[in-house]
């Protein structure tokens, strides 16, 4: 299915696997097993993209930002450190990505430059999907630690050491986006 | 909405193509692992595939093939086959698909690939470019441009003093232009009358009026792109050219005239008065690309309805490459193909329905359907197809132009 036709294709949510588990495939990968490399991406590729997703809003660019943050942590895999788990590291790097572009991309629109990939918006518009419009209404940073937050499930304190951000900074956009996506869903149902 | 709630909701956003997408990173990912435990990693088990899983990759692979309805997206079906070139590739060009007769420059000289594949060494030539209905091909070797039949025969040469290069020959069929050391020449396609354009030109190949007109745009030394009137020898336009410029070329009714970057796309809108000395180009504007690309090649397609344009993507360690096809008029863009590694060149076929897209490091030929219909056709082992009776690696040939389908 193409984004073309509008079409879109189903969730898809996996769990990740067990810390005990992953880091026995996070050991065969340093090994050099290939069928470990595509447990772990298995594993943690819905999340990454889904994330991803949630704050540019382009498919396309979400795709290359998860498929960097993946090129990075396959390049870094034998210098992890496996007592650490490996989705926070990951989603580190996906999420601050994903600001990145999406920051390019203000600019870009500021500039009065057309944007990359229309056809991902149009797609959405024309699912109708209210949360995914509610959340377009919200500045890039307050998506990031809504992202963090609510859909991977990081404590403030945890997204504010990934973000490099002071805990309240955390707080203070969590509880400003929250009222806002409220107020933005309350108003279109 | 509480928090739960809202949990749920972002679960639920649909992505739009996201088992595609999917599958694109998995290949890509793998193939970066495979290159890293090849290199640098060495790794303690190297698990092997399963022979079962094995078996049923490639039947897959044979059901995709068989399968594939028509209308069915293209770039999915390349990124589930390949990681480094196209699994299964043909290993001889039998048959040039689109038609047409292509031009292929070689360590050895240029050659001429008929449409049933058959193929002919013109001789020891540098650089060659295709009368507009090939009937001759414009060849550059030392301080030497010639014309040869399509069967190697020479018809005349010509030595204006100066190492002879970038010969393109007009679409009239009457003038061919070519840079003689660092200036700029035109000669009439007889070999005689050949007169000086410019004193110091750029090394850019020039790009003369698709129509037929004697106009040809050059970016002279100063970086300043100039349309001539090749009959008068005038300037009859100029402005600063796009920096960093990689070619350009004329809209097939010479309504816009493309350049082309690194990092640009960059399209003039071309105003002809009756008089070709009113010749007016607009403003500039870019072409829309995706950020973190680099143009590798670019071009029109035959009706100028369209933009093929061959996109690198990511690291040097983990390259990508891309190509899309895009509306000169601003219209979205779509994907046609993405691979990991790096492509090297495009070419429309004559009917504008494939574009040859070049994977030298797969050492294949891409024939890619630029609708969504019809199968992707990969030709492998093509340094060699070039390359006759060479012992050890021959390098990997460039495509000189994709000809008209008859004499």
């Amino acid at each position: 299915m193409d984004a073309e036709s509008g079409a879109v294709e189903g969730v898809s949510w996996q769990e990740p696997p067990p810390v005990r588990a992953e880091k026995k495939l996070i050991r065969e990968a340093q090994q050099g097993s290939r069928e470990a490399v595509a447990d772990i991406y298995a594993a943690h590729w819905p999340r990454a993209h889904r994330a991803a997703y949630l704050v540019v809003h382009d498919a396309a660019a979400a795709e290359d930002i998860a498929q960097d943050a993946f090129l990075a942590a396959i390049d870094a895999i034998d210098r992890f450190d496996r007592r650490r788990p490996f989705a926070p590291w990951l989603h580190r790097i996906v999420v601050n990505r994903a600001l990145d572009w999406a920051r390019r991309e203000a600019l870009r629109r500021k500039a009065g430059e057309p944007e990359d990939q229309p056809e991902a918006e149009t797609a959405s518009t024309r699912i109708g999907d209210e949360m995914l419009a509610a959340l377009k209404e919200l500045p890039p940073e307050q998506r990031a630690v809504v992202v963090l937050r609510h859909l991977l499930g990081y404590t403030p304190g945890e997204i504010a050491r990934m973000l490099e951000l002071p805990r309240g900074t955390v707080n203070s956009r969590l509880r400003r986006a929250l009222d806002r996506l409220r107020d933005l869903i309350e108003v279109q149902e | 909405m509480n928090e739960a709630r809202l949990g749920e909701l972002l679960r639920e956003v649909p992505i739009p193509e996201a088992e595609a997408a999917e599958r694109r990173g998995q290949a890509l990912v793998t193939a970066a692992f495979a290159e890293c435990a090849a290199g640098d990693r060495a790794p303690r088990h190297r698990a092997s595939l399963p022979r079962l899983v094995l078996a049923l990759a490639i039947a897959s692979l044979l059901a995709a093939l068989l399968l594939t309805p028509a209308g069915a997206a293209v770039r999915d079906w390349v990124d589930d086959v390949f990681t480094a070139g196209v699994r299964d590739a043909e290993p001889a060009l039998t048959r040039i698909p689109g038609g047409g007769r292509l031009l292929v420059q070689s360590d050895a000289g240029p050659w001429v690939v008929k449409a049933d594949g058959s193929r002919r060494l013109l001789g020891r030539y540098r650089e060659a470019t295709w009368s507009p209905r090939g009937l001759y091909v414009g060849t550059a070797s030392g301080r030497t441009l010639s014309a040869v039949q399509p069967d190697g025969t020479p018809r005349w040469s010509l030595s204006p003093g100066g190492v002879v290069s970038v010969p393109r020959w007009s679409p009239s069929g009457f003038l061919i232009a070519f840079r003689a050391g660092d200036s700029l020449r035109v000669t009439a396609a007889d070999g005689n009358e050949d007169v000086l354009l410019a004193g110091h030109t750029g090394a850019l190949p020039p790009a003369w009026s698709a129509r037929g007109l004697a106009l040809l745009a050059y970016v002279d030394a100063g970086g300043v792109l100039r349309i001539a009137d090749t009959e008068s020898g005038a300037t009859i336009w100029s402005a600063e050219a796009l920096p960093g410029s990689t070619g350009m070329e004329w809209a097939p009714d010479d309504s816009a005239l493309l350049e082309i970057s690194p990092r640009t796309l960059r399209l003039r809108e071309v105003e002809l008065g009756k008089l070709i000395e009113r010749v007016r180009l607009g403003p500039p504007r870019n072409v829309s690309l995706p950020q973190r690309a680099d143009v590798v090649d670019a071009a029109l397609s035959p009706d100028g309805n369209a933009i093929a344009v061959l996109l690198s993507l990511g690291g040097a360690r983990t390259p990508r490459s891309a190509v899309i096809v895009t509306d000169p008029t601003g219209a979205p863009s779509r994907t046609l193909l993405r691979t990991p590694g790096r492509l090297s060149e495009l070419a429309w076929s004559p009917d504008g329905s494939r574009l040859l897209i070049a994977w030298p490091e797969a050492d294949q030929w891409l024939f890619v359907p630029t609708e969504a219909r019809g199968r992707v056709r990969a030709i492998g082992d093509i340094s060699r197809q070039f390359a006759p009776g060479t012992s050890g690696t021959a390098s990997f040939p460039q495509v000189a132009g994709w000809c008209c389908r008859s004499p």
